[in-house]
């Protein structure tokens, strides 16, 4: 996995934080923690639009607001696995024809974390119902998916 | 099934090797499809079936002559979809720059705590 976005669509964020995993997981997992970090620089995320159901198929949804021009940026997604402290992933389903985020942490024994965030478009047709039962593998599924092209 | 919005189109484009190797021999200049198929070990109808998925997702274009439609490279999709993935890596970046500053909020508060 190289580190970056890649012309296939798929984006790798490594990141070390000082803290230990349960802190960072629950950081990015806490509407009260969220609405200080989730929007980027000039983006502000109200705690009133933020829904976490930590569990698998439980939604995860921001609304991120633009400070200057009151622009707002929803984000609707689902939890596909919910496992604290180790990993978290989330499908948006309107996103760009449809979108997987997973973030894996690693505890690196010293009281800091690593953070892998991976991003994948997933194509639409992985977004149905019946599909998404499998999503674990869905991965294996589009490459199968691309080679049917 | 084809996946209906362009980005996605584009990226699916792009995730094979071969349509990846066409698009770097069109990005120098156009050819038809007999010069295109010459440096790989497939049929012609093999590589006409990934020069449509290139056309579909507007990452080629083919000439008019009904004999040889020479194929063109055309790089708009290509842009809007790097556009994309930047501005998605910029979010996350500076999404982790505040998290880490929030951690450090947090990590003082404890402090304060325990004294």
């Amino acid at each position: 996995m190289s580190e970056g976005p890649t012309v296939s669509g798929e984006l790798t964020i490594t990141r070390i934080f000082n803290a230990r995993p349960e802190v960072v997981f629950e950081c990015m997992t806490t509407p009260s923690h969220l609405t200080h970090f989730w929007g980027p620089i000039g983006i502000s995320t109200p705690l009133s639009g933020i829904i976490v159901e930590p569990k698998p198929g439980g939604r995860f949804e921001t609304l991120m607001v633009n400070d200057q021009s009151g622009e707002e940026y929803p984000m609707r997604g689902v939890f596909v696995e919910f496992d604290p402290p180790k990993k978290f992933s989330f499908t948006e389903a309107g996103v760009e024809g449809g979108m997987m985020t997973s973030i894996v942490f690693h505890d690196l024994g010293d009281g800091r974390t690593e953070t892998v965030t991976h991003q994948t478009n997933v194509p639409p047709m992985l977004m149905s119902p019946e599909a998404r039962q499998g999503l674990e593998s869905s991965f294996v599924k589009m490459d199968e998916y691309l080679e049917r092209l | 099934m084809t996946p209906t919005d362009s980005l996605s189109r584009t990226f699916a484009a792009l995730a094979d090797p071969t349509r990846r190797s066409i698009l770097a021999r069109l990005a120098k200049g156009q050819a038809t499809v007999n010069e295109i198929a010459e440096p790989f070990a497939m049929s012609l109808q093999a590589v006409s079936k990934h020069l449509k998925v290139l056309e579909v997702a507007g990452l080629i274009s083919r000439g008019r002559d009904a004999q040889y439609r020479p194929c063109r490279f055309e790089p708009a999709p290509l842009e809007v979809a790097t556009d994309w993935m930047t501005k998605n890596q910029q979010i996350w970046t500076e999404r982790f720059d505040r998290l880490e500053q929030h951690l450090t909020h947090i990590n003082h508060d404890q402090h304060k705590e325990k004294k």
